[in-house]
């Protein structure tokens, strides 16, 4: 395998503020340049739209060799990542949205996810799927959904929900880089969001939560897209005297329960804030881990802030009430204060 | 006697060739010819020993895929792949396996579920793997035929000059993902040779009553697919016409099919005759059993002389010795203890982003920004 040396100091010590869709995109860059093994395949990733920006630039500069328009055949595409990964490639396959990625569950659920274990630990498969997660605009639901819960369901997996543009670039280039494979769930409303991103090449590592507001009255871990909400309500209520505590898991699988539990020692409160569905969800994970542990810790009820148990809808006037918003939020964190 | 010509070649028209005349050794040297006899005798005797095996002991606890009446193709494969081709197989895995040159005893140990089988008793036998000789397999088995597209894009990709190979049968083809796989392979002209056993049943089901048409091989040719279907228990036409096409396809001219029309005897899982569902006729078991792959090259390896009751009865003797090797050996063998389940799911080391990737402080994100504003795309 043939990579390339890192750049010199003088560029990795510089931090500029990108959004998260140029995060991504420099991330894409990077790990192109270092390590020839790296091929990007989706449906549109060699158009000037780029999939948002995302993939902006990488055919001019790597060819189309490297980065290549796929056939509208999802199960095909992960697969052939999958067996190009058996050859030594390192694979990143992008999914304009979640929905489409549920053609490829097969090869996810039934070979991806059990590659490594029934080879007997002797065979991984290093790929690595980006899903996008469409919220807004009448995305409705074909276009919005975000399963993230069914992926950390299987092992075999791992799940980053990455919410800034720092974890965004810093978690893509880990998982590209790492044995296991990687779903990778970017939530569409985060992509112009800014902030500071290192320009070198780094990792962030998976299980390791980011405790994004310390606070001692009440624990709110908040789960991918739901972060930028969860930081302007807990920013609303700082300035009515109350002390929240912020987490942000920023992977599902492996999820860092010991920080989540630290937490909740310290607060005895906990609600947990999913872009998904409730039932039998990520929230209900995080709630069932730290009430299996530490259950006779929790001074109130734990509480999930969720989407409805219902398919989105496109009507914005609908949109509106579908997503649960800051007076919701606020509203259900005050219940527990 | 029929021209071979005139054999129509789909499970209707070969059942009424009556006995197959057309096996022809000519220009093929006596060694070769040994060499395809040894391997399907060897892999006949396996599958007839584990078949005895199998009850009342039941220490070999999965299902295992018996392929009695397929060895043809897997021992043709055999004299033909090489090591650093890929070789995908179906769940009726145990003459790929055989055909790849993997270590037979860590199959014995995988079926009687050791810690020294080849997946660690993780596996079993529909679903095999032995990485190190580029072998795979699994029972949703269309999968596996796409990821085998996904090697072959992989070494085209690195201008490698192995190939993969995908075994699988006619089952595979009512998938979608099957057809996917033509219409990829087509259009990027990887180095992939598909075989597909014709056996004619998904289980108990007809093709028939699955497909519109029996011939597979017409089908992929619109998509760019080369392909050639044959009588697949002719072991010397099997292997002619797998290195022909093979050939094309290690030339990088693109990805082929060979469709060949064979039989299993035993019912589709386990030693048991499935024959209670009735999907199939006694006459049509016998008509096969009667094209034994092994007994039409036998008779022409005994006619020419290539053959003796001396020289089988030596052959006969090394494989059952192998045989009883194998058994002891996976009887003996440790069952495997470990239940670190993590690290049997995840890799957790990952020595390439530990070469690449620096570890940085963390940045702070400022909440008073907005939702990014999505446009109607």
């Amino acid at each position: 395998m043939s990579v390339k040396p890192t750049q010199n100091s003088n560029r990795t010590e510089m931090i500029r503020e990108l959004s998260y869709a140029q995060a991504i995109n420099e991330a894409l860059h990077q790990s192109m340049e270092l390590c020839d093994q790296v091929v990007v395949l989706g449906q549109l990733v060699d158009y000037k739209a780029g999939i948002f920006g995302t993939t902006t630039g990488l055919v001019e500069r790597f060819g189309s060799d490297r980065v290549q328009d796929f056939p509208v055949s999802e199960n095909l595409m992960t697969a052939t990542a999958m067996g190009a990964s058996l050859t030594g490639l390192r694979p990143i396959i992008v999914h304009q949205r979640l929905d489409f990625m549920i053609y490829s569950l097969d090869a996810i659920v039934n070979w991806l996810s059990l590659w490594r274990f029934k080879s007997g630990g002797h065979s991984n498969m290093p790929v690595t799927i980006r899903a996008i997660v469409g919220k807004g605009w009448g995305q409705g639901p074909q276009h919005s959904k975000s399963l993230h819960a069914w992926f950390a369901h299987l092992p075999g997996l791992r799940v980053a929900m990455p919410a800034t543009a720092d974890d965004a670039k810093g978690l893509l280039l880990e998982s590209i880089f790492s044995e296991t494979p990687s779903i990778f769930v970017e939530g569409r409303n985060l992509f112009s969001m800014r902030a500071e991103v290192p320009a070198k090449p780094y990792r962030v590592r998976f299980g390791n939560a980011a405790v994004r507001r310390e606070g001692k009255d009440l624990t709110v871990v908040a789960v991918g897209s739901m972060l930028p909400l969860v930081l302007r309500a807990a920013s609303t209520l700082a300035s009515e005297g109350f002390d929240l505590e912020v987490l942000d898991p920023r992977t599902l699988s492996p999820l860092d329960t010991d920080s989540i539990f630290k937490s909740v020692a310290k607060t005895g409160k906990l609600l947990v804030a999913d872009p998904g569905w409730a039932s039998f969800g990520t929230a209900a994970e995080i709630i069932s881990r730290t009430a299996e542990a530490m259950g006779t810790d929790l001074k109130v009820p734990p509480v999930r802030i969720c989407l409805p148990d219902s398919h989105t809808p496109m009507s914005a006037a609908l949109e509106s009430k579908y997503y649960p918003d800051e007076t919701v939020l606020i509203g259900a964190i005050k219940k527990m204060l | 006697m029929t021209d071979p010509a005139d054999i129509e070649l789909n499970h209707r028209g070969i059942a009424r060739i009556g006995r197959y005349q057309h096996l022809s050794i000519d220009g093929v040297e006596p060694n070769a010819l040994l060499t395809l006899y040894r391997q399907m005798l060897r892999l006949r005797r396996t599958e007839e020993a584990l078949i005895r095996e199998y009850h009342p002991s039941d220490e070999m606890r999965c299902p295992i895929h018996f392929c009695i009446g397929q060895e043809a193709v897997p021992a043709a494969l055999s004299t033909l792949v090489r090591p650093d081709d890929y070789l995908f197989s179906h769940h009726r895995s145990s003459g790929y396996f055989f055909a790849k040159h993997a270590p037979m005893r860590e199959f014995f140990a995988e079926i009687y579920g050791r810690k020294t089988g080849a997946n660690g008793g993780r596996a079993g036998s529909q679903d095999i793997s032995h990485t190190a000789s580029r072998f795979y397999s699994g029972a949703i088995l269309t999968g596996a035929v796409s990821i085998a597209v996904g090697v072959a894009f992989g070494l085209q990709h690195q201008g490698l000059d192995s190939i993969a190979i995908a075994g699988f049968g006619e089952g595979a083809t009512d998938e979608g993902a099957f057809w996917e796989a033509m219409n990829y392979v087509g259009l990027k002209k990887l180095p992939i040779l598909f075989l597909c056993e014709n056996n004619r049943y998904a289980t108990y089901s007809d093709q028939l009553k699955r497909q519109a048409s029996d011939n597979i091989c017409e089908r992929v040719l619109p998509f760019g697919v080369r392909s050639k279907r044959i009588f697949g228990n002719d072991v010397v036409l099997c292997q002619r016409t797998i290195a022909e096409t093979m050939d094309y396809v290690r030339k990088g001219k693109g990805a082929a099919l060979v469709e060949a029309y064979t039989y299993r005897w035993n019912g589709h899982v386990g030693p048991e005759n499935d024959d209670v569902n009735e999907y199939r006729s006694e006459e049509e078991i016998q008509f096969w059993k009667n094209n034994c792959p092994i007994s039409l090259l036998e008779e022409r390896l005994l006619e020419a002389g290539y053959l003796d009751v001396r020289l089988k009865a030596v052959l006969e003797s090394e494989i059952a010795e192998e045989i009883t090797a194998h058994f002891q050996f996976a009887k003996e063998s440790p069952f495997p203890s470990e239940t670190d389940w993590r690290a049997m799911n995840w890799e957790e080391n990952s020595p390439l982003a530990d070469r690449l990737l620096a570890t940085v402080s963390r940045s702070d994100f400022d909440e008073r920004q907005t939702d990014a504003k999505l446009e109607p795309y």
